[in-house]
């Protein structure tokens, strides 16, 4: 069973989705029994979605939208 | 698969022919889908609208001349990061002044988390650290990042942001996959740094004192 720095030191990777199964099951079993480390992981989890949630709000401007799909309309076939 | 069509980026010889006027427009459709997380990911990079405006399309204007070469069915998405990337070193990288501050890269791994159970937040709350990170707005976040050196900035926007792999970070940037792990690790440990200090300036939280006083 790992222990808590094993685990944490593989926080990011999980979140990421980045680990193999076995490495997955590995730190769920740990988080499993550990409270502590179930916190940090759910706390940085939070950050994470708020980052990506709170900058997705920003949208292209539609000036720009327009300017792209007028280019793409004239734009040159490759000879 | 994404390699394959990241690879012809600069291989005008491949795939010259063959691309009908129907599957080029679908692809035109298709590319333009993608044009607010371009430009969130420009914003960014360059710091400034109308930079990244104009990153933007120069981007849409270098793609949609070699979309020739995109091979079709491969991923459509990284192949236009990494246009945008080249795009951005060539052009623009040497008209960014604002300097950034790349010291300081002894913090805490997790400074973010260890200080705000630190610290004492509205005591009343059942979950004080949730209820810090809810109240940071669009600007004290993208501010936070803004203030990250360049290389910092562009992971993070990539992996935190919009969502890519490290493989396709590791594409889009052209450098290895372990480099984008350790780079992403301090770029997020930065930003908890900044992030923490932001909810310090703004009033979110107040540092405890030693002596356990507010």
């Amino acid at each position: 069973m790992a222990n808590c720095d094993e685990t944490i030191a593989k926080l990011y990777e999980y979140l990421d989705r980045e680990l193999s199964p076995a490495e997955r099951r590995e730190v769920e079993g740990h988080l499993a029994l550990c409270p502590p480390c179930r916190e940090h992981f759910r706390f940085e989890y939070n950050v994470l979605s708020l980052i990506g949630k709170r900058c997705r709000e920003t949208a292209a401007p539609p000036e720009l939208v327009a300017r792209v799909r007028k280019m793409c309309e004239r734009a040159p076939s490759d000879p | 698969m994404a390699d394959r069509s990241l690879e012809q980026v600069n291989d005008p010889c491949v795939g010259a022919e063959g691309l009908t006027e129907q599957s080029r427009s679908q692809l035109e459709q298709d590319a333009i889908a993608h044009i607010d997380a371009l430009y969130r990911t420009a914003l960014r990079m360059t710091r400034s609208s109308s930079d990244a405006e104009d990153l933007v399309q120069e981007t849409y204007l270098r793609a949609f001349r070699s979309l020739h070469q995109f091979a079709e069915g491969t991923n459509l998405r990284a192949w236009l990061f990494r246009i945008m990337t080249n795009t951005y070193i060539n052009d623009y990288r040497k008209r960014q002044r604002r300097p950034t501050n790349t010291s300081l890269d002894d913090i805490e791994d997790f400074y973010l988390y260890d200080h705000l159970v630190d610290s004492v937040v509205q005591p009343q709350s059942d979950n004080p650290e949730e209820e810090v990170l809810e109240r940071l707005t669009t600007a004290n976040i993208t501010d936070a990042i803004d203030e990250l050196p360049e290389e910092f900035r562009q992971v993070v926007t990539l992996a935190d942001v919009e969502g890519f792999s490290y493989r396709e970070i590791a594409d889009v940037l052209q450098i290895p996959v372990g480099t984008v792990m350790s780079r992403l690790f301090r770029a997020r440990r930065r930003l908890r740094k900044v992030l923490y200090d932001v909810a310090i300036e703004s009033g979110y939280i107040r540092e405890m004192a030693s002596d356990g006083q507010l």
